[in-house]
């Protein structure tokens, strides 16, 4: 497996994931089944549904929110995110 | 032109039921001819001939989308589209949870089909340069049976497949071979709104085939001066020619030297596509 990375910087340090509004959803598993990235998990438990793989996130992607009828799934901010990553890659000089 | 709408019918959530009585109003109002999903998934071929060269209307109650998978699934040319959710959302009415339609939901209903009375107009969107002509030079990437194409001069890329093309003050944006290679037959696109003001990353357009979604992530900020209108009647052009003829947006840009430092270029995203097609095929 290649080291994942985004733009040189490595996965497991930009914070982008979707963040589940457990008063929201509706275990519905809709963006379970849209995401071919496994970033979710279904469980027996509770809660059925979890993000279990956050670095499996496509960064930037927020595909799996539109899914969602009950509008349970939120991102971080991109510009954010964005200006988080150009520092990591300032601080670690070009890669 | 002979309408046709395709309505989600979902009878146990409020929105999906108002998709029905949008349909319905189309019916009564503008002749269109409704196609019952049900229907349509069992036996696709009872409605062969009105949805031959009609305007095909999806209409969505929640995000989970079933009519537009329908379509999807069935190959079905998608003319336009409603998500009913959305459109309450944006008319700042809440419909209530009953399965029954309201007032309000009638209301939302009523403003729904008047938006859809008339053929969009999208002449106004049309401010394109027209100064940017498709790639000379690829260089290629070949994984197992797959060739990917990557313009080597004029074109950056960013890591989530989208490339960019500046031109002065503009830029064209897109997705690449490897995408539509990955998507196979692009049966619907929906463009973002001409004026938006975007971020680097923002979606600017998205497109759906029979196996998936994808959003185009905007490889630079800026704002939205055109949109490629073609690809509303004629999506598969992304398949042909998505550094060409398939462009998404054109952009007026904010800060490219800023977003230039998230951006690759052809050589730099070729080991990208490198790495991806080994992942894909594991």
């Amino acid at each position: 497996m290649p080291e994942d990375t985004f733009m040189g910087v490595k996965r497991e340090k930009i914070d982008w994931s979707p963040t589940i509004d457990y008063s929201k959803c509706d275990f519905c598993m809709e963006c379970d089944k849209f995401c071919p990235h496994y970033v979710f998990e279904r469980r027996d438990e509770d809660p059925k549904l979890v993000v279990a793989n956050p670095t499996n996130c496509v960064v930037f992607c927020r595909a799996c929110a539109k899914t969602c009828g009950p509008d349970a799934i939120s991102f971080p901010s991109k510009p954010e995110t964005i200006a988080k990553i150009k520092k990591i890659r300032e601080e670690e000089g070009e890669q | 032109m002979k309408r046709a709408v395709l309505p989600c019918n979902g009878l146990d959530k409020q929105h999906g039921v108002l998709a029905r009585e949008l349909a319905l109003s189309l019916s009564e109002t503008q002749g269109a001819e409704i196609i019952c999903p049900v229907l349509l998934n069992t036996a696709p071929a009872r409605y062969e001939k009105a949805l031959a060269d009609a305007f095909l209307l999806v209409v969505d109650g929640c995000p989970t989308r079933c009519a537009s998978k329908l379509a999807g699934k069935l190959g079905l040319r998608v003319d336009d589209k409603v998500l009913v959710s959305e459109q309450a959302k944006s008319a700042g009415l809440e419909v209530g949870v009953s399965l029954r339609p309201g007032p309000v939901g009638m209301r939302l209903v009523e403003i729904m089909a008047k938006g859809l009375a008339e053929p969009k107009d999208t002449s106004a969107e049309q401010v394109s340069t027209g100064e940017f002509e498709s790639p000379g030079d690829f260089l290629t990437v070949t994984y197992d049976k797959f060739i990917f194409n990557i313009p080597t001069q004029d074109y950056l890329f960013n890591e989530n497949d989208c490339w960019v093309r500046v031109i002065g003050g503009r830029a064209r944006v897109g997705v690449t071979d490897f995408v539509q290679q990955n998507m196979t037959d692009i049966t619907y696109f929906e463009p973002a709104e001409v004026g938006k003001q975007v971020e680097q990353f923002d979606e600017v357009g998205s497109l759906e085939s029979g196996k998936s979604m994808m959003d185009t992530l905007s490889p630079v900020s800026g704002r939205i001066v055109a949109v490629n209108t073609q690809l509303v009647d004629s999506p598969e052009l992304v398949n042909e020619d998505p550094y060409g003829k398939g462009w998404i947006a054109e952009i007026e840009l904010r800060d490219f030297d800023s977003d230039r430092e998230l951006l690759l270029d052809g050589v730099a995203y070729s080991k990208i596509v490198e790495k991806k097609a080994a992942e894909a095929q594991h």
